[in-house]
């Protein structure tokens, strides 16, 4: 046996610096972070080490299943409810979609009493985000279109229904530099490559901040003191085991009506890298309940984004 | 996500079963039709969900008059859901509840004889089910579409009537090839009468009106959905007229196609034959480009056109796609129909190269399309004399392609004026519809596909009396 394993060493030895050289040669060909145009959803979540981040769909829509609420916007406040419950005044100004009374003080319950934005009328969550300025002028938003489905990878009929009021924020606002991952990027129309700072947009495809929010959580706490601890993201389709349920991902898609070139954008919260959301669930549970055993277990596609009323084009 | 082999053997499996019963003997064709039960709303159940929920396969969920605020999930496949009369069972979504019957991934479903009004997006909606059918149909203020299937396959819809949608009366969407046809349905008040987006293949429109919708009939390309192109559609024996609505319901790419009959934009390999085109300030017949900015594909080569949709799913798109990405109308066949009184042309086709929006030539010329026309009844065309210029049958006699080009930047670039948001909210009231024939008690055989129809035995249609 060990006359076989030397006779076969040259060759092993010799397939291993190919692989190795292989891989060397990739990551000195691999831009850092910072200087990618495009991130890619390939991109291991795990290489950030410390800010867990989404595996995402990137094709076209139509191929997995998924429902969509598109929630027009709403209104805009310095206040967080999640972060700053209690305390008005103390945030940044966010943009609010879906629930129409979203404040400070709000509650789940306070907000599933209440009306909604979005299409979906059992979907009385609240979206929001830093408002976007540009040239130091308010941006208002359109709409916010949150997308429902089972995380790439997941088995669609293991997705449970969120827990009533479950908070959840993607994206880091403390970021300073491009974002590790893909939680929160921008890109234009419903392109699915994100980067990390808006680029110029074309008119038909106009400019949108996607936040994917986690799909794994820890079946007991609908909230956190950092607000991050009771949720994570999935890794190729499995949720670990400090957070075995897996929920749907929520991706939320902020369009703008911004496109062409010559902005000079900046977040209430920062520079554009500090790009974060937020989500405070207070869905009917019934209906949010049916949409996931409709549209997400059996893996149909209920409803489509597509540019065909977009203003655009017309122009 | 459907159609998997083994759901089709199942379907087989059933219909041999069936053949096999009707074979047998008489106890045996007996305690066949005794399995199945007709469930009553409002008489048994209170709700059609709850007896949907409550039937079995190859049941009958018989539903009396009356106005139902419902959104209906129907996940029990073979049963049909039927209304007593279909002018007074009404499912009204109140423009809060989102579909009217929603059937996802469930074979064998058959919606008839009923109405559903008010429903925020779609009347009526197959979404990965196949074996589908909805006949005797209105469909009347749906904020999307009236009557609606989605990567559907083997399916109908027949003597139905799509009214007040913004996007289309009648859709269907990402299959090929489809296995479908549409027949003797009415389509009126639309942004579109008819759309198709990248679906195709065995895929008929025939002996159908529309008439009053923004654009009659539009077949679509483009990768903003899966399965592109739209390819190999048969439209004939309509009857398309006066589809110049400016003042009713239409979302922005019903205003691009304003004032055509039938236009096929991007679509490829359509036949469109012996149909009855007149009153249309715009073309009767067009095949023209969809020309699509930030597209996350380019258009496949002829040479992928006949592979099955569901094969194309995980494809990669290309790595690089130019700004802007023209679908051309390649190789329409246009015969034997009947167009008249059209403002800009009876008969039309034109392409556009991508350079003149600032992206690479592709080199496609309109005369390089290979579309053609032969045996149509028309007066004017765009280029003129297009039957000379592009025979389906012998060689052209002409080459002038310059001739009464089509304007198409004149075409696109003015679209009507964007209608208020929420207008297919007041649409007027549709008259009463036709009923379905027959015994509405009686329980349906399972429905195991349709057959379909024989172009060749359909003629052009004759004017209605009203028109």
């Amino acid at each position: 046996m060990a006359g076989t394993d030397q006779k076969f060493l040259p060759a092993v030895i010799a397939l291993a610096v190919i692989v190795l050289g292989a891989a060397a040669a990739a990551i000195a060909l691999s831009p850092p972070a910072s200087e990618s145009a495009h991130l890619h959803a390939s991109r291991s979540p795990s290489l950030s080490g410390e800010y867990p981040t989404p595996e995402r769909h990137t094709g076209p829509q139509g191929r997995v299943g998924q429902f969509i609420a598109k929630c027009a916007y709403s209104h805009s406040a310095p206040d967080d409810p999640i972060v700053h419950y209690q305390h008005p005044g103390r945030s940044h100004r966010h943009d609010f979609y879906g629930a129409v009374a979203t404040n400070a003080f709000s509650t789940p319950e306070q907000l599933l009493a209440g009306e909604t934005t979005c299409t979906k009328t059992a979907d009385k969550a609240a979206y929001w985000q830093p408002t976007l300025y540009d040239h130091d002028e308010i941006v208002e938003p359109v709409e916010a279109i949150a997308y429902y489905r089972a995380a790439p990878g997941v088995t669609p009929t293991d997705v449970q229904s969120f827990p009533f009021g479950l908070a959840m924020i993607a994206g880091d606002q403390t970021a300073t530099s491009p974002q590790v991952g893909e939680a929160a990027g921008w890109t234009c129309g419903i392109d699915p490559i994100l980067t990390p700072m808006p680029r110029d947009c074309a008119d038909q495809s106009p400019l949108h901040l996607n936040l994917t929010f986690q799909d794994c959580w820890d079946g007991v706490h609908i909230d956190s003191d950092d607000h991050q601890a009771h949720v994570t993201y999935s890794t190729a389709g499995e949720c670990p085991s400090s957070h075995p349920v897996h929920i749907p991902q929520l991706t939320t898609a902020i369009k703008y009506p911004i496109s062409g070139s010559g902005h000079d954008f900046r977040l209430a919260s920062g520079h554009t890298y500090s790009a974060h959301g937020d989500f405070l669930n207070a869905w009917e549970p019934e209906g949010l309940e049916r949409e996931i055993q409709i549209c997400i277990h059996r893996n149909v596609v209920c409803n489509l984004n597509n540019n065909k009323d977009d203003d655009a084009l017309l122009q | 996500m459907h159609s998997k082999p083994w759901k089709l053997l199942l379907v087989v499996m059933a219909a041999l079963a069936l053949v096999a019963g009707a074979c047998g003997s008489d106890d045996d064709s007996d305690s066949e039709d005794t399995s199945a039960n007709t469930l009553k709303v409002p008489q048994d159940y209170d709700t059609i969900q709850e007896a949907v929920d409550a039937a079995a396969e190859g049941d009958l969920v018989l539903i009396d008059e009356g106005v139902y605020n419902e959104a209906v999930d129907v996940v029990t496949p073979n049963i049909t859901l039927r209304g007593t009369d279909r002018n007074k069972v009404i499912l009204d979504g109140e423009f809060e509840l989102e579909n009217g019957i929603r059937v996802p991934e469930t074979d064998g479903v058959v919606v008839e004889n009923m109405t559903a009004r008010n429903y925020v997006t779609n009347g009526f909606f197959w979404t990965g089910s196949d074996y589908y059918k909805g006949s005797y149909l209105t469909a009347y203020r749906n904020g999307d579409y009236g009557v609606y299937s989605f990567d559907a396959y083997h399916g109908q819809f027949d003597n139905s009537l799509g009214w007040g949608s913004p996007d289309a009366g009648f859709y269907v969407g990402e299959c090929y090839p489809c296995d479908m046809f549409i027949d003797n349905v009415d389509a009126q008040y639309n942004g579109l009468g008819y759309s198709g987006t990248d679906s195709g293949g065995d895929l008929y429109v025939i002996n159908s009106d529309f008439t009053n919708n923004r654009a009659g009939i539009v077949p679509n390309s483009g990768a903003y959905e899966l399965c592109y192109p739209s390819r190999g559609s048969v439209i004939a024996g309509n009857r398309i007229w006066n589809n110049n609505l400016v003042d009713g319901p239409g979302i922005n790419v019903s205003l691009l196609a304003q004032s055509n009959g039938i236009l096929l934009g991007g679509a490829v390999q359509t036949i469109v034959e012996k149909n009855l085109v007149w009153d249309h300030e715009r073309g009767g017949i067009i095949s023209v480009p969809y020309p699509e900015e930030d597209a996350r594909d380019i258009a496949p080569d002829k040479s992928t056109w006949e592979t099955p949709c569901e094969e194309t799913l995980d494809n990669e798109p290309a790595e690089e796609v130019p700004d802007w990405v023209i679908w051309h109308p390649w190789e329409n066949e246009v015969t034997g129909n009947t167009v008249e009184s059209s403002g800009m042309a009876d008969l039309a086709v034109a392409t556009v190269d991508p350079a003149i929006l600032g992206s690479p030539s592709d080199g496609v010329t309109t005369a390089s399309l290979e579309n053609c026309f032969s045996d149509n009844t028309f007066t004017t065309s765009a280029p003129a004399d297009i039957e000379a210029l592009a025979p389906c049958d012998g060689d052209p006699t002409s080459d002038d392609w310059a001739n009464n080009e089509l304007d198409l930047v004149g075409l696109m670039g003015n679209p009507a004026a964007e209608p208020p948001e929420g207008l297919y909210q007041t649409t007027p009231e549709p008259p009463e519809q036709e009923n379905m024939p027959g015994d509405v008690t009686e329980i349906p055989q399972p429905y195991t596909g349709p057959e379909l129809p024989d172009v060749d035995s359909i003629e052009v249609p004759s004017k209605p009396d009203d028109s």
